[in-house]
């Protein structure tokens, strides 16, 4: 009986270590609490958009912190943060505990949708606002939350912006074939890319859809030769959209534009050599995407240069930094501006500054929808890159848009033959 | 200590447990509790097939998922309440393990264990590829859901006590159908499934029953544990590494045992809770909690309940 007794008391000790922590002193500063996926698939990502984000945090409290003006003093940023495994198991659980334990002032988003919907839950319970880092999706935004607010240009507008460089640098050339992978991703984007074509007066064409893992085009470059397209679009992932990149060139294939997802970005995509030549594609954003101070004007710019950024992340973690990095620095940047703006921590005084921001950043502009997508960017647009030659080597180079070009867009695309 | 009193001591513990959090008012503590109570019914419920039978189901979160599909889809489309979705989840999942089981339970040992890791991956890249449940982005729920609980902190707090209602059902059914003449026969099926057909044991029916009774609860829970989330996805509802989990918290309490599963996935939740949050071990979290999983595996291969068990005979009628 004994025994049992102990028993009984061993296992109501593992609860004690549930009771929250008591105690909380004046606030010393401002707690931004997240969780970030340091195991599990996200971990490259979510680490490299944190390193951002803790490059953004020393660089504030190196000046003393964020000037909140109802206190009239600076109040320096202080992280609060758990590993959520990439997992949607503790995800509520751990926001909980950052709000009601960790007294966080204003929340991160984990990484990916779905993390960042489950999170989004627990935020809008206590009208918590959460700069959504990391999440791409459009279908979170209409889903009736008020406090989440996202960095990232959303899917619906990864590849619209192909058809804003043709009417502008040929306004004659209407149509248009998009060829897709058969994943959600991918359909999503391509999907509303179309939309917006037909929306633009563009003729879609071809509009279909080949299956992941593909490695013979041949008959989509047979049905795209058939309707003599001025541009093609599409693409999904890097080892499809590279096989579709070399076999158009094998086919000499003579369009105008051709703007592929995910491949062009990836670095290794320069190995195709002539076949990369002239392709383009949308990336979030490219250390070499030149949004100037001075170009941004009226609209407000805020925070470092791209050159400061770039040189401060490569102080500190030793390389040049991807999207992801920056994403993570312009979260913090905005939560900012956006507490400066409002003059105080307050959660709905911050939430009306996040409505009326409209800036400029080293990463794009940045502004939120306020009607049916709430919290969805509409401000940011992809930087759009082209592979072109120079000096015998491939390069990347920001064509789109324009005031953050870095050298102009080699059009037609058929040049190269 | 006389025999079958296991739950006179194990139910209102679970009580006691599920009473802290409105007591106290805490809801860090509630939402520690509610993954307790969770992983309580996921371990409970394998261990039927697992721990009574002998039949290592390491595919075993596909009814999770499944169940959490039905329900989370009824709950979207049609409006359903949680309590009817749930258990349309928990009859889909059940049903699924029955159809299922008439395949995979023909084979033994590893071939079961390595089928059921099949069965998951497969229903994973069928949903996947399903469009009319989202696909790969899965479905999400409008906020709006749960106005008709009162707004979202009354639906978490009204899908808490519905996972502690899953819980104790679970708790109760794994103990009744342990100590049933079923139970019986799904034993001696574990020690030597040849000797039990010739004894008279219906070995396929006696199998397939135990499969579905051991999936109905995860589908429950699944249901339960989505419509708090306010969304699903493939790669959670069909998270292989959280089937390895429940294995292993049926291992650390004890295999076989309705207390041991009950105290495995407490100490599990814990452990990993504990090591999660704070601030000396949260980076290093998984390394500690590997080595000492490993080191209680090694030395207490009978889980933390057969150890005390085989240490004290008072105490083996109060831990069945």
């Amino acid at each position: 009986m004994k025994k049992f007794g102990a028993l009984l008391v061993g296992l109501a000790f593992l609860l004690v270590g549930l009771m929250p922590s008591a105690g909380f002193s004046a606030k010393k500063g401002i707690v931004i609490g997240f969780t970030m996926s340091q195991t599990g698939k996200f971990n490259s990502e979510s680490k490299e958009q944190f390193q951002g984000l803790k490059l953004w945090a020393e660089q504030v409290n190196a000046k003393g912190g964020i000037y909140v003006k109802a206190i009239g003093k600076r109040l320096p940023v202080v992280f609060k943060y758990y590993d959520d495994e990439s997992s949607k198991d503790r995800v509520q659980q751990l926001y909980v505990r950052l709000i009601n334990s960790d007294k966080a002032d204003f929340l991160i988003s984990p990484y990916s949708s779905g993390l960042t919907a489950s999170a989004a839950i627990i935020a809008e319970q206590y009208g918590k606002v959460m700069m959504a880092a990391g999440a791409a999706s459009d279908s979170i935004f209409n889903k009736g939350y008020t406090h989440v607010f996202q960095i990232y240009t959303p899917a619906s507008r990864y590849l619209t912006d192909a058809m804003d460089i043709l009417s502008k640098v040929d306004p004659k050339a209407k149509k248009i074939a998009i060829v897709y992978e058969n994943s959600k991703f991918a359909k999503a984007v391509c999907t509303s890319a179309k939309e917006y074509a037909e929306e633009k007066g563009f003729n879609v064409v071809l509009f279909e859809a080949y299956d992941s893992g593909t490695t013979d085009f041949t008959s989509f470059i047979s049905k795209i030769k058939a309707t003599n397209p001025d541009a093609i679009i599409g693409g999904g992932h890097f080892a499809d959209g590279e096989t579709f990149a070399k076999q158009l060139f094998e086919q000499r294939v003579k369009v105008k534009l051709v703007s592929l997802l995910v491949a062009p970005a990836v670095p290794e995509f320069a190995e195709l050599g002539k076949a990369a030549l002239y392709v383009t594609g949308p990336s979030q954003w490219e250390p070499l995407a030149r949004f100037r101070k001075e170009a941004a004007g009226s609209k407000g710019w805020y925070g470092p240069s791209s050159q400061e950024f770039i040189k401060a992340y490569k102080k500190a973690y030793g390389y040049v930094p991807g999207y992801h990095g920056a994403g993570g620095y312009v979260a913090g940047l905005v939560l900012q501006k956006a507490i400066e703006d409002a003059g105080s921590i307050k959660a709905d005084l911050v939430k009306r500054a996040l409505e009326r921001m409209a800036i400029t950043t080293f990463y794009g502009r940045i502004k939120f929808d306020t009607g049916k997508y709430y919290g969805r960017q509409i401000g940011h647009s992809m930087v759009y890159l082209q592979w072109q030659e120079k000096g015998g080597k491939m390069v990347k180079e920001v064509v789109w848009p324009l005031e953050a070009k870095s050298a102009d867009l080699v059009y037609p695309f058929s040049k190269k033959y | 200590m006389e025999r079958g009193k296991t739950l006179f001591w194990l139910i209102p513990f679970l009580v006691f447990i599920v009473a802290l959090p409105p007591v106290t008012g805490s809801v860090t503590l509630r939402e520690g509790i509610f993954l307790i109570l969770m992983y309580v019914t996921l371990a409970s419920s394998l261990n039927v097939i697992m721990g009574y039978t002998g039949y290592v189901s390491f595919g075993h979160i596909v009814f999770y998922g499944i169940g959490g599909y039905i329900s989370f889809y009824l709950m979207l489309r049609d409006g359903m309440h949680l309590i009817p979705a749930m258990i349309l989840g928990g009859i889909g999942a059940a049903l699924a393990a029955f159809a299922l089981g008439e395949a995979v339970l023909r084979l033994r040992g590893a071939f079961f264990a390595i089928a059921t890791i099949g069965v998951n991956e497969a229903v994973k890249a069928l949903v996947n590829n399903l469009n009319f449940i989202g696909g790969a982005e899965g479905l999400f729920f409008n906020f709006s859901v749960y106005k008709a609980y009162g707004g979202a902190a009354r639906a978490i707090w009204f899908s808490y006590y519905t996972m502690a209602a899953v819980t104790l059902i679970t708790v109760v059914a794994s103990y009744l159908i342990k100590m049933s003449k079923f139970g019986l026969g799904l034993r001696a099926i574990r020690e030597d499934e040849d000797a039990a057909i010739i004894l008279g044991v219906n070995a396929k029916r006696y199998k397939s029953l135990a499969y579905a009774a051991s999936a109905f609860f995860p589908g429950m829970a699944g249901a339960v544990f989505f419509f708090k989330a306010g969304n699903i996805e493939p790669h959670d509802a069909f998270h292989l590494i959280k089937s390895i989990e429940m294995i292993f918290m049926v291992m650390l309490g004890g295999y076989g045992n309705v207390a041991g599963a009950f105290t495995g996935a407490l100490v599990y939740e814990r452990l990993k809770g504990f090591l999660l949050v704070n601030p000396l071990f949260k980076n290093l979290h998984m390394a500690i909690s590997g080595v000492v999983l490993l080191l209680i595996v090694l030395f207490m291969p009978q889980g933390i309940i057969g150890f005390i068990r085989e240490k004290s005979k008072k105490l083996r009628g109060v831990l069945e």
